[in-house]
Parts: C-alpha cells; structure tokens; sequence
C-alpha cells in the first residue's frame, strides 16, 4: 500500500499561538480520519477567527495535548527552529495483537506540519504566554496575526482538499476502531529521543488491544 | 469487515441506493445546521450515543436530532438525480435586497450508459461508504470554513440588530448567480451506476456587508401589515412606496403574510439563546470506545441500512415548503433572479408561491401551480432577542379576526416555545401532527395542502420546467394570469381610485373649509372635485372602450378584416 504523504504550508507563529495552531491543525486532520462513529465538536480558537472541528474523542484529544506540550517544551529548549510535526497514519498487519512492534506497521499517510516558530527578543519582563514582546508594534502584530489567520485557513483547506484528492489508500475502518490509529512524531527534530519519547507515551496512553486488531 | 464477502450484489445495489438517498438529507443538515439557527438539532450534547435514531447514525456522524423542518424539506426530493441546491441568502433589513452568498449543490450524476466501473466486483458498497463518510467529513469542516459561518454566528449572537437577516433556499434547480463567486468542488464519489458530487460557491469576501457593526435599530411598526395573499387574493396591498417597516423586537418577527411584494417567507419562531461557543461536549467515558465492539449494524462501517433494501422513502407530502414560522419580517424581494417565488410589483401575480402558508384550509394551490415551481422551499433563520409580543400589536384588527384561530394557534405555540431549546413553529390545526416524528413540535408546513397537489414526479416536471424563464408571468398557467390579472386590475383600480363618496364629502368639507379660508368658492371647489371624479370617470370608460376596440379589431382581422370598425 503506497504511503500518501502531504506538506502542510508553512506556518510562523509565536510561542503563545502554537497551542491553538497545532490543536486546530492536528485535530482537522484526525477528524477527516476518525471514520468511526463520532459526534463532531466544534471548537472556536481564541486568538483567531476560525472554528474547527474535532472528532470529539477523548482520546485523541489527550494524545493531541500531550503532544502539544512536549512540542512546546521543545520549542523553548530549541528556540529559533524550524520544526515539522509528522502524523502517521499507520495500520498493524500483525495478527498478533502485540502492541509495540513498529516492524508491523503499515503506514499509509503522513501529514506534515511545517510551523517556524518565530524569534522572540529577550526582553525584562519574561515572555509570558499571551504578551510577547519580540520587538515588533502593534500594527505590525496585528498585520501579522491576520496574515497567519488566513495562512492557517489555507492550510485547513489544504487539509481539506487533500483528503478530498486521495481516497483509495484509506484502509477499511474495522469495529469498534472510531478513529485510524495514528502516531505524532518530530522527525526533523534534532533531539532524536524526542520522537521516541512521544511515541511511547502514545503507546501507553493509546495503546488500545481493539485499535490494533 | 463486518460484512461477509459472499452478499449477493443485488443487496449491494440497495446499498448503493440507499447511500445515495440518505446522502442528501445528511449534505442538508449539515449545511443547514452550521448557518440556520433555529434548525441546529437537539441532542448534540448528549452524553452517550445511547438511543441513537438510525438516521444519525448514517454516514457515522451525528449530528443530533433532525429537526423536523429538515425532514420535511427533503422530504419532496423524492428524484434523486435531481440536485440539491442550498442557498444562503443574506438579506438586507432597510431595502431587503438579496444576495446569495452560498451555494451547496449536491447531486448524484447517473451517467446514461453504464461505465465498466459499475461492473467492477471491487466497488463494494463498504468502500463506497468509507468514501462517502470521507466526502461528508470534509464537507462537515467546510461549513466551519466559509465565511457565511462566521456570518451567521454573528447574526445569531448578536443581540442588536446587525441589519441582516440569513436565510436559505432548498431547490432543485436555480438560476446560476451573476456575481463573482468562488468555488470548491468536492471529490466526487463514486456510487455506481453514477457518482455522488457535491460543491459549494461562495463569496469569499463578505466585508461589504458591514456585519461588524451592529446598528440598534429602532422597533419599527409594520405599518402595511396585510396578512397572506394566500388567504384573501382580493385584499388590498400597499403601494411599494409605502415602508415596510419591520419590528426588530419580534422574536422571529411578525411575517403571517407578506404583501404581494414579499415572497413567502417567515422567519423562525425560536432563537436558541446565543452561546459565544457552540463547543459540544459529549463526554465520552473510555469504556466506551469498548462498548462499540459487540453488536452488528450500530456503529462503524456498516450504516444503518433498511432491511428493504430501497432508497428510504420520505415521509409526508413531496412538495417543498413554507416554513410558516410566525413573525417573519415582512420582506420586500424586488429582484426575481434567483427565484420565481418573488413577487414583483406586479400586484396580478400576488400568490406566486405554490405554498399556502397559513391557513390549512386554503387550498390554493392546484396541481398546475405546483408543477409551475421547481420544487423550492423558503425559509429563513431567526434572528435573536426578539419577542413574539410583537405581532399581535402590528396586526390589524380586522385581520386579526378574520384568522384569528390560525393566529391565536401561531401565537400560543411560539410563545410556549420560545423558552425551550427547539424551534417553535405554529400550530396549524390540520393534520400535520401526524406526520411529525416530536408531537409537541408544531410543525409550520402545510402536509394537507401538499398532500393534495401532483405527486413524487414534481421533479422530473421541474426538470421541463428549467426551460421556461424564471420570470412570474412566463410559469403561471393561462387561467391563473387571468385571474391573477383581474386581481391586479382590481388592486390598481382602488389603488388609483379616487375617495369614497363619505371620505369624499369629508374631504370636500375640509378642502371647504381650506377653501374658505383661502377665501375661493365653495362650489367651485365641488364642481372642481365633481369634475374630477366624472373626468377620471370618463377617462377609465375611454379605456375600457379602447380596449374593446382593439380586441374587436384584432378579432375582426383574424376573420379576416371584413369589418372595419372605427
């Protein structure tokens, strides 16, 4: 089974702006991919004028934050990086219900998302999560902040169209599975133990017998 | 799979079908629910997908309890190689001038000749579905992509009027929208023997409609408050000079029956309180996800299919709607462009739509009517914090007694509604209580006057009828015009007439005593006001005396001239 596999534009955002960047995004994509029985939840981002939608799994939801976090960990220890976060979607062709064997895994789509987190000027008063000051007015801000509302409406359309354009390599949905399994990892990450990190939280967290089945 | 691989393909044709039946009214309500207030479902917050309908199951995405509005606006698109085409319209409070700004089309092209797919033994109806929900999935985010969304997010939450009302448009056929729109055209699904397509046209810019600024206006009273042409064709309708003023203080606001130049059209009776979040929080527990596993059509792949097989038929009447709700705004549509529904200024075709809004005895309209129509069904949203003690201020009296028990029924039903979380729609006393799945909802649609007209073909009818024009006179049957004519005559009769004889003397006796006071003769003014009723007089008998002549003369011609008549 081929690998479809789609870039995401890119993104400059702040540090403040990741989290709800990333939820959107990630969760956009999850949904178009959580071809169970789902009851959709809209959610209203506060920093933009968008709404997206998500699948409404607790789950995922969890797995989605947690990556977040150790995005932004991540981000404050590497500053100044261009970072891709990576979804994979995968399917265990093992009949044995193991569940931690990656030569297993069958993936079928990647996602990524390409953000740059942009540079921050080390000011008195610490960044705090909603006020940054990294030197720019407020004019300038607010251009900014327009122009990455309508860069991460593209990329939600982006989002949209590709999954409109590919259909064939979505495997068939099994019982009881809401939502294809799926892993969030950094690959261009130069910390290395950083994707394997997540990857056995997901696994811990995630780690369901049914969703391997 | 759930699905043995050795099911008969018979069974797998029903499938097909009833993917594609049950396609339409998921496309509509997802639609409809992200822009239409008053049509968001009830249940979206439920905890468990305990008691699920199997209509919310279908496509696996629930979207909480249709409303019966929607039911019955599907309801008549029994042919489903008819589009669905969904407009979202903004109109304009101070000049009700419309503009589309949303345009979902769904259709299920049927190629004629069967394409060697459709032989293809891989295309089971499994993948199909898997690729439906794909297509509903995307379509489901785009709804919260475009910009009508935030529009009407904004309308609904704004407690000032902001100017603009949101309303929709379901037919099967519209002529195309002038202005520049831009497009999304949804991959298209296979489902043999055709395809499933979906697309929507939008306005990407909407600034122009400064729905930022939110203009409190003043309660306006509607002062031409005239009641349903549907109801009483001879009753007298304004001037379009005349404002048609509408109480922004109606919960729905006041809409029994627009003059001739409004379509019919009634806004909601109920606006869910605004919520600056419509988050849903359906708080799964984790064993849920466990609970799925056993049992055999209730989740996942399989959709709820019928035992039968066949497309789902719709419950009801099959003719498009009015949603009756009390106290739209009465609007002005001066434009016909996009639906024959509007009336224009021409007061001889004052009950263009199909629909008998009201009254549950009228029965207007005939079979001919309703062909005349493609199926097209109006409604509109609500708009919020408006209270229905509105229209019963605005109505006129006498009409209030006239129908006053399908007005009294109206009213008690939006009021005992309008706290609950559902729409309110009028009570008509007919039999519609039948037909609706919730019987406390009443619901505005008149199923006995539908009932009544042609049958499930209307579509295939409105499919000859995309050649006629979409101008009001060209798809009027003959007979109607006339009498519709006649009526316009009448109405511009006693528009242009001059006073009655006691108004009259009334009249005289104050330009009298103006007169006298201007210091001119009292008789000249009589004779004056004398002469001019006989002069008018004269002049409306030259007319009559014109016309009969020319028709004598044309007649005369056709025999072939003979006669000259001077």
């Amino acid at each position: 089974m081929n690998c479809e596999v789609c870039q995401l534009k890119e993104l400059e955002v702040e540090s403040f702006e990741i989290r709800e960047v990333l939820r959107c995004i990630l969760h956009t994509i999850v949904f178009h991919r959580a071809l169970g029985l789902i009851r959709p939840k809209d959610i209203d981002l506060e920093l933009f004028d968008i709404t997206y939608v998500q699948c409404g799994e607790i789950e995922v939801e969890k797995k989605i934050d947690e990556t977040i976090e150790h995005f932004i960990s991540w981000i404050d220890k590497h500053p100044n990086k261009k970072s891709q976060i990576c979804v994979s979607f995968y399917e265990v062709k093992s009949k044995q219900p193991s569940w931690f064997n990656n030569k297993q895994r069958s993936y079928w789509e990647q996602w990524y998302v390409n953000l740059n987190v942009l540079h921050q000027t080390k000011s008195p008063s610490h960044h705090s999560k909603l006020v940054m000051d990294t030197g720019e007015t407020s004019e300038e801000r607010s251009s900014r902040r327009t122009m990455l509302e309508q860069s991460l409406q593209e990329v939600l359309f982006q989002i949209i169209k590709f999954v409109n354009e590919k259909k064939d390599h979505v495997p068939p949905i099994n019982d009881g599975v809401i939502y294809c399994p799926f892993e969030i990892t950094m690959p261009s990450s130069s910390d290395s133990t950083f994707g394997m990190d997540i990857f056995k939280r997901m696994l811990h967290s995630g780690g369901h017998p049914s969703m391997l089945s | 799979m759930d699905f043995p691989e050795n099911l008969p393909s018979s069974s797998d044709i029903g499938r097909l079908e009833q993917i594609v039946s049950h396609f339409f009214p998921k496309a509509l309500h997802i639609v409809l629910d992200s822009r239409i207030p008053s049509l968001q479902s009830r249940g979206r917050t439920r905890d468990r997908n305990l008691n699920l309908k199997k209509s919310d199951k279908w496509f696996n995405l629930i979207m909480g309890d249709r409303p019966a509005a929607l039911d019955k606006l599907h309801s008549w698109h029994r042919n489903i190689l008819d589009s669905m085409i969904i407009d979202i319209i903004l109109i304009r409070d101070h000049d009700h001038a419309e503009t589309v700004i949303e345009r979902w089309v769904v259709q299920y092209e049927n190629p004629l000749i069967m394409s060697p797919q459709s032989s293809d033994p891989c295309t089971r109806y499994q993948k199909v579905y898997k690729k439906a929900i794909i297509l509903l999935r995307s379509l489901y985010a785009q709804t919260r992509l475009l910009p009508a969304y935030r529009v009407s997010r904004q309308l609904s939450s704004s407690l000032a009027s902001s100017g603009f009302e949101m309303v929709y448009k379901v037919s099967s056929f519209s002529p195309p929208v002038t202005e520049t729109m831009t497009e999304f055209r949804f991959s298209p699904v296979e489902v043999p023997p055709g395809r499933l397509c979906a697309s929507v046209t939008y306005r990407s810019d909407l600034s122009a409609f400064n729905l930022g600024a939110h203009i409190t206006l003043p309660p306006r009273i509607i002062t031409d408050y005239v009641g349903s042409p549907a109801t009483d064709p001879m009753r007298f309708f304004p001037s379009p000079g005349q404002s048609f003023e509408a109480t922004s203080s109606f919960h729905g606001r006041a809409g029994r029956g627009p003059p001739s130049e409004r379509p019919h059209s009634w806004t909601s009776g109920f606006h869910r309180p605004p919520t600056p979040n419509q988050s849903f929080s359906p708080q799964f527990s984790p064993d849920f996800h466990c609970s799925r596993t056993d049992g055999g059509d209730q989740h996942q792949l399989s959709p709820p299919f019928s035992p039968s097989g066949s497309p789902s038929t719709p419950r009801g009447s099959n003719s498009p709607r009015i949603n009756v709700r009390p106290g739209t705004a009465p609007v002005t549509i001066p434009s016909s462009a996009t639906f024959n529904r509007y009336v224009s200024s021409n007061f001889s075709e004052p009950s263009r739509n199909p629909l008998p809004p009201f009254s549950p005895k009228s029965t207007r309209r005939s079979p001919s009517s309703q062909d005349s129509l493609p199926g097209i069904a109006l409604y509109k949203s609500s708009r919020s914090g408006e209270s229905p003690s509105g229209l019963i201020n605005h109505y006129p009296a006498h009409k209030l007694t006239k129908e006053s028990k399908y007005d009294s029924g109206r009213f008690s039903g939006l009021l005992s509604s309008s706290g609950s979380p559902r729409f309110g729609f009028s009570r008509s006393p007919s039999r519609l209580s039948s037909d609706l799945e919730d019987p406390d909802c009443s619901c505005p649609f008149d199923f006995d006057d539908v009932d009544e007209s042609s049958g499930g073909l209307q579509y295939s009818q409105s499919l000859d009828r995309r050649k006629t024009s979409s101008s009001i006179s060209q798809s009027l049957p003959i007979g109607r015009k006339s009498q519709d004519a006649a009526v316009g005559v009448l109405v511009q009769m006693l528009k242009t007439a001059p006073p009655l004889r006691q108004d009259s003397s009334t009249y005289m006796a104050s330009s009298m005593s103006g007169v006298q006071r201007e210091g001119s003769s009292v008789s000249g003014t009589e004779s004056e006001f004398s002469m001019a009723r006989s002069t008018s007089d004269a002049l409306e008998e030259l007319r009559n005396y014109k016309q009969l002549k020319d028709l004598l003369l044309s007649k005369s011609k056709s025999v072939g001239g003979a006669t000259r008549v001077h």
